[in-house]
């Protein structure tokens, strides 16, 4: 059998090119190039080399119209046994090419053609050329020269005929019946090789009366074998002769006629040599020659059945070769028709043929066939696919396009056509291997593992893994090959810059220029993010020119043999990234999550990431599980590096703690900071009580390499329960970083570079640091509860009164001063006595494993700025409390100098109005004040109590009890604040006896049985004028009123009971009286009085809840010494 | 009963959804292989026939060697094909029917989706029956 045959082939004259000499093999390639193209040369052309040299047996030649064609066999054929038979199949010419320049002999160049000629019996004319034959008039004087040669051997045949035979009748036994009946087939077989002659020359009318007659003489002689053959040359006569005419019933009698032809080839068949030679290959060929000539899509199903029983009987056929170029051609014919898995399945079969012969170059052609099949059964390499994704569409013209996408829509696993994917990528293996084709065999194998490794057994897998290591050694180093094998590879993530090198977006026109950039609260959605959707940030990256980048693969190897990745790394098609390539080792079955980084060197948008990876193989450049953002490239931006001086560790602190804590900045990049602001975000922003903004300022520009140290003020602040509960279990437990501040640092570079102006509105972006304060907050010196306790020392009774309080506030200063100066202890004037003097008792508590020292002050005045900040000395200093771990203590602070001088109405306002809200509007502006007043003054107390700590490990801070001194105080507020609205001293007056400086008796003392003259002094603290009813009592230790009854031991002159006093506002009253003791001892006299007409200040004061009550003001007790005899 | 024979149901998407060997003898790997190859191709003529006729029994529509592809095209598409060695029209014919009813139970189940694969079991034990049956 014949490869490309067709029906025009009976028209071919076959002349075969053969080179002659030495060529070198490109210029012998080029010389063929020349030959390559076979085309009919027009008979009308070649008239001027034809000389008719007796009357032409062609008499219809049909000079204008007709055409010789040519057919080139390169490097020439051997001859076949059915050249008789077919006279197309003869080498009818000759052409020798040889190379001048290396072949200068011609002599021995025409010797050698000559020899190499004797080959060719059959041709008829041979040329020798040692140059390009580029004019076509040579080709055309080469179909002259065979034109009059076919003339000469048409008289001949005519004349003497010759005897025809082909390989079919030599088997023949000669009988003597046979012989005769060879003599009368001679004749008609004569008829039908003129009529091929006729053919090879153009003229089809002449052929075709010499077939019908060449018909008759082989039907008469039963000669089926050459009636089929002359009835084929009958039907390309018959093509030739209507060509370019349209000739509709043409198609239904080359139809009929070939099936004859068919049916005639089937016919000559004879059992007895089809062991040997059989017309078989004749009959396989009508049937292409047809289904090639019908080949169409709408005849689809006429050519499927005359291919099928082509294919059927590629059984019968007894050449191997034969059956190889049968599978071909109907695998071709197939592929024209569309049928493109018709197609890959006779290309099976064509590669299983050569696979069969077992040497590398037939190892080669099936792997090359076995190529073609791999679109059909959807096992591309990824090369093909690139190269032909044009051919794709192009190919897909059928109705089912649609379809064809969809299936490779289909992932492999799913597509249960698995099993036909894998034996043919392991047949292309196995040929890839044999012709030694280490990158098809490499290819195949990661194809196969790749997509198949759960289908294939381990012994399998490692099976293709030695195939995979043995090919890559025998491919020169750098190689690579498009079809990925193993690890897979899989993008991860893209790490978002850390929060040391954010990236910010500047906004050029505003002072805080980081401002809407950063995500500015804690949720995710932000309803203020001007319709964007929200992922549009994580879609963006920014790369930094310089600045090493990171992103996360996940290689995995699920098969069951260890792989080694000798280097997988990142890269970028335009080249501008400096990868760093790293190696890694992946265990059967397993997957490794991995960071591939790498350095960007130039500005710009970066596209077609992609990961090179081992094996030499590329990974996948579409990433699909993740979405790539866009990856742009920026100028080198200045990078601030922070670490706090003396350790990045957590900074412990103790509740209340205050302490300075150093943070140093270093500009790690190339280039200067220019702008720089700090913040504070996070939560406990207050315990951050000093933030460095002024020495971040004066530092600016921060050059390159340069570094500033910031001073950061921390108060460390208390725990919440929560927290307490949490650190109970251990102490100095790191509590979450949630809770801990974090300063923030907004820097930027200069603006932009000079150089370009018209880009001058980018904006290089700008960076955040986020210097997270690590604070750990240990529980420190813990308040228990306050509460306030009163003692009551009853005052003498003097010549002098006490000093008012009141006027130690302004006053009594200095002195007071130096005295607290020289022990700090609380002293009671024993004249004055304590009553009123209130003590707040706090009780603290040590639970740490340090020992606490307290330090407790109380401003003075707090109000008096100048004095109570700049000096020590308006603290009252107490000594310093020790509280062992694990205990706890209680300190005392004196309330003394508290009291207010003036019972003012305003302070009770909320009291005496009840129907407050209503009023409002009318409340004056000073009672609004005043209320204030009395609240300011409240806190103001407070705030002088100060209760500092040192702990054991050397810190110091303070302890925040305010809440709790509030909460203590809040019963008792007034009471402590608030003044009586009567103020009552008693003091001895002396009768104008100055003796007082050699008295002998004790200073204040009251003698027996002498009348003592006393006052009674009633101070007014209200606003108002109050008039009473004082009355005076004295009781005897005893308790017992000496004054009155039948046993008073103590005379007295002057009104004790009912005196009516008026007292103005702020003034005091004198009531003057004399005692006259009786018995010595100890005294008590107390003054007491019944306010009339007390107004709702009073009330109030006194809690009094009718108007009818009386309001009754009782002074504290004075003690009178009385000395003598009885 | 047919020697060799493979059964094979391949959806609208060309994707086999469902495949058994009905025949009884026992067969070679390779055999086995050939056999989906031959079907695999069968599919080029399958789908320009199945649009020249109105009959969903496409008869024996390929062979190769001695094997003959019979296919039985549903309304949707999908494609019942047998691969068999013994010309047995009415048996096949037969066969194709009933499995086609079970096919369409099958497409009752909400839960199957169309065009995935078949693994009912019970699906699978009726073919074999039907094969044994008709084959």
């Amino acid at each position: 059998m014949e490869p490309d045959v067709s029906i025009e082939t009976s028209s071919m004259i076959r002349i075969a090119i053969l080179p002659i000499g030495e060529i070198p093999h490109q210029t012998l390639r080029d010389y063929y190039s020349i030959f390559h193209h076979h085309h009919p040369i027009p008979l009308s052309s070649i008239s001027s080399f034809y000389t008719e040299e007796q009357k032409s047996p062609f008499t219809s030649l049909p000079w204008d119209t007709g055409s010789l064609r040519f057919k080139f066999i390169l490097g020439g054929s051997p001859p076949s046994p059915w050249e008789d038979f077919q006279a197309n199949r003869k080498i009818l010419a000759v052409i020798g090419v040889f190379h001048c320049p290396l072949s200068p002999d011609l002599d021995s160049v025409i010797e050698e053609f000559d020899g190499v000629c004797k080959g060719y019996a059959s041709a008829l004319v041979t040329r020798c050329f040692g140059f390009f034959p580029c004019d076509s008039q040579l080709e055309d004087e080469i179909a002259a020269s065979l034109l009059m040669e076919f003339e000469k051997y048409v008289f001949q045949a005519e004349s003497s005929g010759t005897i025809l035979k082909t390989p079919l009748d030599l088997q023949a036994s000669l009988s003597s019946e046979e012989v005769i009946q060879a003599k009368k087939r001679r004749l008609g077989r004569a008829q039908k090789t003129i009529g091929d002659y006729c053919l090879l020359a153009g003229s089809p009318v002449d052929a075709n009366a010499h077939y019908s007659t060449a018909l008759e003489l082989a039907r008469l002689t039963t000669d089926y074998f050459w009636y089929a053959g002359a009835l084929e040359g009958s039907i390309c006569a018959l093509l030739i002769d209507q060509i370019g005419q349209n000739n509709p019933a043409l198609e239904d009698e080359v139809r009929y006629r070939f099936n004859s032809v068919i049916l005639h080839y089937k016919k000559s068949f004879i059992q007895e040599n089809s062991q040997r030679v059989s017309p078989l290959s004749f009959e396989l060929e009508a049937n292409l020659k047809l289904a090639r000539y019908l080949c169409r899509r709408e005849l689809s199903k006429d050519i499927v059945e005359l291919l099928t029983s082509a294919a059927d009987g590629a059984k019968s056929l007894i050449d191997a070769t034969d059956r190889l170029v049968l599978y071909v051609e109907i695998a071709r014919l197939f592929g024209t028709l569309g049928y493109h898995r018709k197609a890959a399945f006779f290309s099976r079969q064509v590669a299983q043929l050569y696979l069969q012969q077992d040497n590398r170059l037939a190892a080669i052609s099936a792997l090359q066939v076995l190529a073609l099949t791999t679109r059909a059964y959807c096992v591309q390499s990824r090369a093909s696919i690139s190269d032909n994704s044009h051919i794709n569409e192009v190919g897909s013209r059928n109705a089912d396009s649609g379809k064809m996408h969809h299936r490779s829509v289909v992932s492999f696993f799913e597509s249960q056509w698995s099993m036909l994917q894998m034996v043919v990528l392991r047949e292309i293996l196995l040929s890839a291997a044999r012709a030694g084709d280490p990158l098809a065999a490499w290819s195949a194998a990661a194809r196969l593992l790749r997509s198949y490794y759960p289908l294939i057994t381990p012994v399998g897998q490692n099976g293709l893994a030695r195939a995979l290591a043995n090919s890559s050694e025998r491919l020169p180093s750098g190689t690579r090959c498009s079809d990925p094998a193993l690890p897979f590879v899989r993008l991860y993530s893209f790490p978002q810059h850390s929060s040391q090198m954010d990236i910010v977006k500047r906004n050029p026109a505003r002072e805080d220029w980081w401002a809407g950039s950063a995500p500015s609260g804690p949720f995710i959605y932000t309803p203020f993010s001007n319709g964007q959707p929200n992922d549009s940030s994580k879609k963006e990256l920014i790369w930094i020119v310089g600045e090493p980048v990171q992103i996360l693969v996940e290689l995995a190897n699920p098969c069951g043999f260890n792989l080694k990745v000798d280097s997988i790394y990142l890269s970028v098609h335009s080249g501008n990234l400096d990868p760093f390539p790293i190696s890694i080792d992946l265990p059967p079955h397993s997957s490794k999550v991995v960071t591939l980084s790498g350095i960007p060197t130039s500005v710009g948008l970066l596209k077609d990431l992609c990961f090179s990876d081992p094996f030499r193989s590329c990974g996948s450049p579409r990433l699909k599980n993740i979405s790539v953002p866009n990856i742009s490239v920026v100028p080198p931006l200045p990078l601030l590096v922070s670490h706090v001086v003396g350790g990045d560790g957590a900074i412990i602190l103790y509740e209340g703690e205050i302490r300075d804590i150093y943070i140093s900045l270093a500009n790690a990049g190339t280039v200067p900071v220019e702008q720089a602001n700090i913040s504070l975000s996070g939560k406990n922003q207050d315990s951050v009580l000093s933030i460095p903004y002024e020495t971040l300022k004066s530092v600016l520009p921060l050059k390159p390499g340069a570094e500033v140290i910031l001073p950061v003020t921390l108060k460390a602040w208390k725990l919440r329960l929560v927290d307490l509960d949490n650190a109970s279990g251990i102490m100095g437990r790191q509590l979450k970083d949630s809770s801990s501040p974090s300063l923030l640092i907004h820097y930027a570079g200069p603006f932009t570079d000079f150089e370009d102006p018209p880009k001058g509105s980018v904006v290089p972006p700008g960076r955040r640091l986020v210097v997270p304060l690590n604070i750990c907050i240990l529980q420190g010196l813990s308040f228990v509860k306050a509460h306030l306790l009163s003692m009551e020392i009853p005052a003498h009774v003097g010549e002098n009164l006490p000093k008012p309080v009141y006027v130690e506030n302004s006053a009594g200063k200095e002195t007071n001063v130096s005295e607290t100066k020289m022990d700090g202890l609380v002293k009671i004037d024993l004249f004055r006595g304590s009553w009123g003097l209130r003590f707040l008792e706090l009780e603290l508590s040590n639970p740490t494993d340090v020992v606490f020292e307290i330090n407790l002050s109380v401003q003075l005045d707090s109000t008096d700025d100048k004095l109570s900040l700049g000096q020590d000395a308006a603290e009252y200093g107490y000594p310093k409390t020790r509280i062992d771990r694990d205990n706890s203590a209680r300190v005392v602070i004196p309330l003394e100098h508290f009291k207010l001088p003036i019972l003012d109405g305003s302070f009770f306002m909320k009291d005496f109005k009840p129907d407050e809200a209503a009023d409002s509007r009318n409340s004056s502006f000073s009672e609004k004040s005043a209320r204030a007043e009395l609240k300011a003054s409240v806190n103001n107390l407070i705030s002088r109590i100060k209760v500092r700590w040192q702990s054991g490990r050397g810190s110091s801070g303070e302890l925040n009890i305010k809440d709790a001194i509030k909460a203590a105080l809040k019963t008792s507020a007034m009471d402590v604040l608030l003044p009586d609205p009567l103020t009552f001293d008693f003091r001895l007056v002396r009768n104008n006896l100055s003796h007082g400086s050699n008295d002998s008796r004790p200073k204040g003392s009251v003698l027996a049985h002498n009348m003592s003259p006393m006052e009674v002094l009633v101070r007014n603290n209200s606003m108002d004028m109050i008039r009473m009813s004082l009355s005076i009592t004295c009781r005897d230790v005893a308790g017992e009123n000496c004054v009155e009854g039948t046993k008073a031991t103590v005379l007295w002159s002057g009104v004790l009971n009912g005196i009516a006093i008026e007292a103005p506002p702020l003034q005091e009253s004198k009531h003057s009286f004399s005692l006259y003791f009786l018995v010595p001892g100890e005294y008590t006299l107390v003054a007491a009085a019944v306010i009339e007409d007390a107004n709702d200040i009073l009330r109030a004061r006194a809690k009094t809840g009718s108007p009818d009550e009386p309001i009754f003001c009782r002074g504290p007790p004075f003690h009178v010494h009385v000395i003598g005899t009885a | 009963m047919a020697t060799t024979a493979c059964f094979i149901i391949v959806s609208r998407n060309d994707i086999p959804i469902y495949e058994t060997d009905a025949g009884s003898a026992t067969k070679r790997e390779d055999a086995s292989q050939m056999h989906q190859f031959i079907l695999h191709a069968a599919l080029d003529i399958v789908q320009d026939l199945a649009w020249t006729t109105s009959a969903m029994y496409l008869k024996a529509i390929d062979r190769f060697n001695d094997m003959v592809v019979s296919v039985y095209v549903t309304a949707g598409h999908t494609r019942f094909m047998l691969l068999h060695d013994s010309r047995n029209d009415d048996g096949i014919k037969s066969f194709f029917q009933e499995v086609h009813e079970l096919y369409i139970k099958i497409l009752l189940n909400p839960l199957y989706l169309p065009g995935s694969r078949i693994t009912s079991s019970h699906f699978d034990t009726k073919v074999r029956a039907l094969a044994r049956k008709y084959l």
